[in-house]
Parts: C-alpha cells; sequence; structure tokens
C-alpha cells in the first residue's frame, strides 16, 4: 500500500507518542513503586522494600468503610442514571417528537457545564429545597451528571437499530412495553453496559459533587484528598496503587464489552 | 446475538395463538394486573406518549435547568436565606464582581489559564493522535490507544497526588536531576503554574485525545495522496488537507478542555500555590467556612457559566464557519 502519510516526520510523530505515554505512565508507576517502600516518608530514591503498607491498608476500617460507602453511591447512582438515561433517550427518537434537538441539549446540559459550577449550583438547589447534604443529596449530584452520558451512549446505539425489528415484533402481536423489554431492551445492552460502568466509575472518582453535597461519610476521593493534605505517608500510595488498579481493571473490562458491541 | 435470540423467538409464536412469552416477561405480560395497568398504558397512544413524555421532561427541567435557575434567582438576593421581610432583588453582587480586583483578577487568571493548557493540549496531543489514527497499522490501533487510555481509568485524585510526588522536593524528577549532578538544591517545581498546569493536562488530555483520533482516523487516505500527487509538500498537506479536515475534532477537543479546565477543583487545591489562586477557589470558599457569602459566590458562579459558554460558543462559531450540529 503506497501512502504519503509515511512521507510525514514519522520518527518524529513516534516520539511523540513515546513521550506522551512516559508522560501518563511515569508518575503512575513510581507512585505505585513508592508503595512498597519501607519507611515512613514519601520520597525517593527507594533503598527497602515492603508490603507492610497493603497490609495495614487492608486493616484499615475508616478505608474500607469508604470503599463501601462509595461503591455504594455508585450502584445507586448507576441504577436511576441508566433508567431515566434510557427513558430520555426513548423520548428524543420517539416518531413525530417535537423540539428534539432542544430537548438533547437540555438533556445534556450537566455534562456541559463546568464540574465546579454544576456542584455549586446542586448545593444551592438542595438548600432551596430543604434537602439534607449527605448521601441522598449526593446520589442525586452524581446522577444528574450521569445521564446525559447514558443518554449519548444510548442514542448512538438506537441509531444504528433497524427500525424494522421493533415493528416485526409489534405485527407479531407483542405489545410496546413488551417490544420494548424483548427487542429495544436487549439490543441497546452492549451500550448500556459500557455506560453503567462508565456511571461507575465516574461517580467513584467523584470528587467536586461530593465535597459540596456530603455530609459526614467519607467517600473514597474524599478520604484520599485528606490524607493528601494531611502529611503523605507510603499508605496512601498503597490506596491508591488498589484503587488504580481495581477501577483500570473495570475500565479495560468494558472498554472491551463496548468494542465488540460496535463490530 | 441477543436480538437474534429474542427475534426468533418471537418468531416462533403463531400469530392465531396470541403472543405467549418465555420467561419472567412472559408470566408478567400474560397476568391479568398487567393487563390493568402497563398493557393498558401499552396499548394506548395517548398514555404511552405521556408515560414517555413526563418522567423524562420532569427530569429535564426540575434537575437540569432547576439547578441553575435557583443559582441565578440567588444571585439577584441581598441575602441568603432570605430576611424575615422577603427577599430584596438587587445587583449588587454582580457589581461586587466587577468593583473588587481579589475577585475580578483570579478569574482573569482562571480564563487565560484554561485557554493556555487548552493550546497547549492541542499541540502537544495532535501529533500522538495523528500517529496512532495514521500511522500506526490498523490491526495495532487498539492497542496503542489502549495504552494511552489505560492511565485515565485512575480517579482524578489519584493522578494528581501521583504529579505531586512526581515534582515534588524530594520527587521523582528532583532525585533523578540531583543524581545525574545536574543539580545541588531541587527546584522547586510544585505549588506554581507550572504544577498546576503540568496535573490538569495530565488530568484532561484524553478529551482532546479521544475527539482529535476520531477526526483524523475519518480523513481518507486518498485525499492526501491525491494532494501529494498534484505536488503538495508535508506541510502543505498537513496545512492544506489533513488540519482542515480535522477541525470537527479540534473544536469537540479543545471545548472539552477548556470546560472542564476552567472548572478544575481537586487540582487547585492540591498543586497550585499562594500565587497561582484560580477562580473556583474563591467561589468554593463562598460557600465553605465562616464567611458564608451564597449569593455573591451565586453571582461568581453564573458569571464563570457565562463566561465560559460563550467562550467556548464563540469558538464554535470562529474556528466552525457554521453551527455545529447536536445530533
Amino acid at each position: 500500500m503506497r501512502s504519503y502519510f509515511s512521507d510525514f516526520p514519522k520518527t518524529a510523530l513516534q516520539a511523540s507518542y513515546w513521550l506522551f505515554v512516559i508522560y501518563l505512565l511515569l508518575p503512575l508507576a513510581l507512585m505505585m513503586a513508592i508503595s512498597f517502600k519501607d519507611a515512613n516518608f514519601v520520597a525517593f530514591p527507594i533503598d527497602k522494600w515492603t508490603l507492610k503498607w497493603y497490609a495495614q491498608v487492608l486493616q484499615d476500617k475508616q478505608f474500607l468503610e469508604a470503599c463501601a460507602y462509595s461503591i455504594f453511591i455508585a450502584l445507586m447512582t448507576t441504577l436511576f442514571a441508566t433508567i431515566v438515561g434510557v427513558w430520555i433517550a426513548l423520548l428524543i427518537t420517539t416518531e413525530g417528537m417535537i423540539a428534539r434537538s432542544v430537548i438533547f441539549a437540555l438533556a445534556c446540559l450537566p455534562a456541559v457545564v463546568p464540574g465546579l459550577i454544576n456542584a455549586i449550583s446542586m448545593r444551592i438547589f438542595i438548600r432551596v429545597l430543604d434537602i439534607p447534604t449527605g448521601t441522598g443529596a449526593i446520589i442525586l449530584g452524581h446522577t444528574v451528571h450521569a445521564v446525559p452520558f447514558v443518554v449519548i451512549m444510548v442514542l448512538t446505539r438506537l441509531r444504528s437499530m433497524p427500525n424494522n425489528l421493533v415493528d416485526a415484533a409489534r405485527d407479531l402481536g407483542a405489545d410496546s412495553f413488551v417490544a420494548f423489554m424483548r427487542v429495544t431492551l436487549p439490543y441497546l445492552a452492549p451500550a448500556l453496559a459500557g455506560g453503567m460502568v462508565f456511571c461507575v466509575l465516574t461517580s467513584i472518582d467523584d470528587f467536586v459533587r461530593t465535597f459540596f453535597l456530603g455530609g459526614y461519610q467519607t467517600t473514597l476521593p474524599m478520604l484520599i484528598f485528606a490524607k493528601v493534605q494531611g502529611g503523605m505517608s507510603p499508605e496512601i500510595n498503597a490506596i491508591a496503587t488498589l484503587v488504580l488498579i481495581v477501577t483500570a481493571a473495570v475500565g479495560l473490562y468494558a472498554e472491551h464489552l463496548t468494542r465488540r458491541s460496535r463490530t | 446475538m441477543m436480538v437474534d435470540s429474542s427475534m426468533s423467538d418471537t418468531a416462533k409464536v403463531s400469530p392465531r395463538a396470541g403472543p405467549s412469552y418465555a420467561g419472567w416477561i412472559g408470566k408478567l405480560a400474560n397476568s391479568p394486573i398487567y393487563a390493568a395497568t402497563i398493557g393498558l398504558i401499552a396499548n394506548s397512544r395517548m398514555a404511552r406518549l405521556a408515560l414517555l413524555l413526563v418522567i423524562p421532561l420532569v427530569w429535564i427541567i426540575t434537575l437540569h435547568i432547576g439547578p441553575i435557575y435557583q443559582m441565578a434567582r440567588i444571585s439577584i438576593m441581598d441575602n441568603y436565606p432570605p430576611a424575615p421581610g422577603g427577599a430584596i432583588y438587587t445587583l449588587d453582587n454582580y457589581r461586587l464582581f466587577f468593583q473588587e480586583p481579589l475577585y475580578f483578577m483570579p478569574f482573569l487568571r482562571s480564563i487565560v489559564f484554561a485557554v493556555c493548557v487548552t493550546a497547549t493540549t492541542l499541540v502537544v496531543v495532535y501529533p500522538v493522535a495523528y500517529y496512532v489514527a495514521k500511522v500506526v497499522k490498523p490491526e495495532n490501533r487498539t492497542r496503542a490507544l489502549l495504552l494511552l487510555l489505560t492511565p485515565f481509568w485512575a480517579g482524578e485524585l489519584i493522578r494528581t497526588f501521583s504529579v505531586i510526588m512526581f515534582l515534588a522536593n524530594r520527587g521523582a524528577v528532583n532525585v533523578f536531576l540531583r543524581e545525574i549532578g545536574f543539580i545541588d538544591r531541587p527546584i522547586i517545581l510544585l505549588y506554581n503554574y507550572f504544577s498546576l498546569s503540568f496535573g490538569v493536562i495530565y488530568l484532561i488530555s484524553l478529551f482532546m485525545l479521544l475527539p482529535l483520533y476520531s477526526a483524523i482516523e475519518k480523513i481518507p487516505n486518498s485525499l492526501v495522496d491525491a494532494a501529494a500527487d498534484l505536488g503538495a509538500g508535508p506541510w502543505q498537506r498537513f496545512r492544506r488537507v489533513i488540519l482542515p479536515l480535522s477541525r470537527d475534532g479540534i473544536i469537540s477537543g479543545c471545548s472539552l478542555v477548556y470546560l472542564t479546565s476552567i472548572g478544575v477543583f481537586a487540582a487547585p487545591l492540591l498543586l497550585g500555590g499562594p500565587n497561582s489562586t484560580i477562580f473556583p477557589e474563591i467561589i468554593a470558599s463562598l460557600f465553605h467556612g465562616s464567611s458564608d457569602k451564597w449569593p455573591e459566590g451565586a453571582a461568581f458562579s453564573i458569571l464563570m457559566l457565562a463566561v465560559s459558554l460563550s467562550t467556548v460558543g464563540l469558538f464554535m462559531r470562529v474556528v466552525g464557519g457554521r453551527t455545529v450540529k447536536l445530533m
């Protein structure tokens, strides 16, 4: 294959790619390395190695509670965001729907508004409505932020769905609810799986909304933030490494799922 | 695959016998309660449309527009919670912003910072996206992309933390430079604009990478070949063919990066220093702590929202040259 793309300073492009990979990976790799350091302060070089920080972290009740709390919030967020997101996407794709692009733009609004403004407007909103800060408020805030992403993912998938599938089901006697459950929903499954993992990961990672909407119970990012501000110890590195490995594994799996759905 | 199975199942049903379904959905669909509730709604066009409309519209109006409306309302109050006599509406909070350099300067700094970060990210990421989309062989492309994506699955705080340790006085960079004898004393890399930009670009370059990648990947090789056959050199091919055709990717990548970098919150708290206070920290301080000034905070948030969205709008107009299609 003859391609004039190869005329380009190919080595320079390749170098830029690898430099960028190093830029992205090196800080994380070094952070993981320090989690094995046998000393009480975070600094290079590493003279002695140990696993004691991991042992300590896995017995740290505060850490485990924060994990459980974050996972709970993430799952609730995902549940609500998926239901609402699919619902909005269905409304947008309904035949003869007026003002489609307006609804779509408004549905995407929370994703476009900068994170801090989003969090502050939610904080004001719940105070006006007298909703207390805490678990409910966090879940609400995270859900509002996650809905646009579900809408976009579901819409993308719905657009590739042949119209006649639902029509066929309806012709064969299924009412629209059954047709939705048996035809549309299974067709959406891969997009939904990807969207749900995305919701879980963004919710677990979210700091700014939790910062403004949270109560006394700490989530995982709040805990890491407090520990980083409170002084460094390789214990934070161990926590970060554990969280990183789990989220990266989940993320890669989701990537795999959605990639397969596209082919 | 799942579609196939559901289709073949449905196909087996003979029309005369009426629909019968396997599994829980069949039990549900055939139960009398179903016929009286969901079935009734599903079979009436009006009820179906109402059900389809109500929840999404209520959700969007209350939770997508509601918070911003409330923020705008409180931003023109003189006090929140309002005094017993009822709220007095005023524009003083907005006036305060323009009169007080303490608020005004960080705001300008924030905007300039976000613009610089966006431009730097574009310049740094463009060759990378180009390399993956056009130079890497198609069968290796996924792998090359995944190598770049994986770090982004680590959370915002974890990546910020790793940047702190990378740049600290006894961090990786300084220790390395000292070991090779380049410096005697650590260079101060942390808690200034350098660390802040380094960290923010580290956090958000993905938002630039993905749109650029998908735009560049779509450019047909034949166009570039044609330009080359007509005598265009590498620079001209880039300038006249590739750059204009990747415009959509540049627009969405820059908008995303700009909007994200203007609203970053954790990174400035951890990576910024006293001299690099940017606007998000100012706004947040009005909502927390002893000096609880909600109307001022709301007014500043509205200003920031308006300015950031209108910058993006302007940018899309100028660079896009046409209205960007949302759908």
